[in-house]
């Protein structure tokens, strides 16, 4: 009997302190793409990420250059009087600041393309974001205070500063994502 | 034509446009002037009429300066593609606002485009800016 109690104390201990030092483990790299203002980089970059961010954060959230191949920004900044139909053109040396950045700031993973292989331009299309959103309902998505998954901030209440964590999110009009 | 000038500047400024909008307000009506012979200074009535106006846009679809700004200057807006607030555009309800000629520039040229496919005249500039400092 005394043993069997030891045994369980034991065992409840090891469960309470796994579960606390799990806490405790760094973000796994796939909730957490870091914004490339908020790490520690030179001056230079961070001016430059500060423009992007104000830029192209006019109309849109600035997403993380790290959801995107060089590739897939390059075709971007090359498209920008037909920018998903609407001109965002740039004054030519603010064009060239922003492409910079997220050319040293995009993903080196080659498996980021589109459904049908090509280059990816929206995030939304990759494979891994298209994995992590599979199970949510189109009305969800659709509705007037989301619009699109194009809208990261909608329902990652901390996305703007890099965090997408299943805890955080909130979906308007239907709560936690449980 | 000179009183006129001094006019303008001294209204300009008083509708709070910062002295390098003033700059380049005086030099859209300098261009406005060779482009058009009959040009008598810019016009706020012009103006709404261009911002409130429907046209077939970029997209192929319906679109004013309206969609996004909304008819009353003093609110927030929202972008109608992407839902973000947008600032509001008076300059009396948003002091940011017609300070900066390379904001003014880049935001003409880009939503001209999106509403009626091509770069404003100047003429068609300065009426939009005349009619935002009005409101």
């Amino acid at each position: 009997m005394k043993t069997i109690m030891n045994v369980s104390v034991a065992a409840v201990m090891l469960a309470a302190g796994v579960y606390l030092y799990a806490n405790e483990i760094p973000e796994k790299s796939e909730h957490h793409h870091k914004s490339a203002v908020t790490q520690s980089i030179t001056k230079q970059d961070a001016a430059s990420a500060a423009l992007y961010q104000k830029e192209c954060g006019s109309c849109h959230m600035a997403y993380q250059p790290s959801f995107l191949p060089k590739r897939s920004w390059d075709k971007t900044m090359d498209t920008l009087e037909n920018h998903f139909g609407t001109d965002a053109t740039l004054d030519p040396a603010d064009h060239k600041t922003i492409q910079n950045v997220l050319a040293k700031y995009a993903s080196n993973d080659d498996r980021i393309r589109d459904a049908k292989g090509n280059i990816a331009l929206r995030i939304s299309e990759t494979p891994h974001f298209v994995r992590e959103h599979r199970e949510i309902p189109q009305k969800m998505v659709t509705q007037a205070e989301v619009k699109s998954f194009a809208n990261c901030t909608a329902c990652h209440t901390k996305a703007q500063s890099g965090s997408y964590r299943e805890r955080e999110i909130r979906i308007p009009n239907y709560g936690r994502w449980e | 034509m000179k009183y006129l000038a001094i006019v303008f500047m001294f209204s300009m400024s008083l509708m709070g446009a910062s002295s390098e909008m003033v700059g380049y307000m005086n030099g859209l009506e300098a261009e406005a002037k060779t482009q058009n012979r009959s040009f008598a200074g810019f016009d706020a009535a012009r103006g709404k009429e261009i911002f409130t106006s429907t046209h077939i846009g970029k997209q192929g679809k319906p679109i004013a300066c309206t969609s996004c700004h909304t008819l009353n200057l003093s609110n927030p807006g929202n972008n109608t593609f992407t839902g973000k607030v947008i600032d509001p555009l008076s300059v009396r309800a948003n002091p940011q606002r017609l300070t900066s000629t390379k904001e003014v520039t880049k935001w003409l040229r880009r939503n001209f485009m999106d509403v009626y496919k091509r770069e404003g005249t100047a003429q068609e500039k300065g009426d939009v800016l005349a009619y935002i400092l009005k409101n």
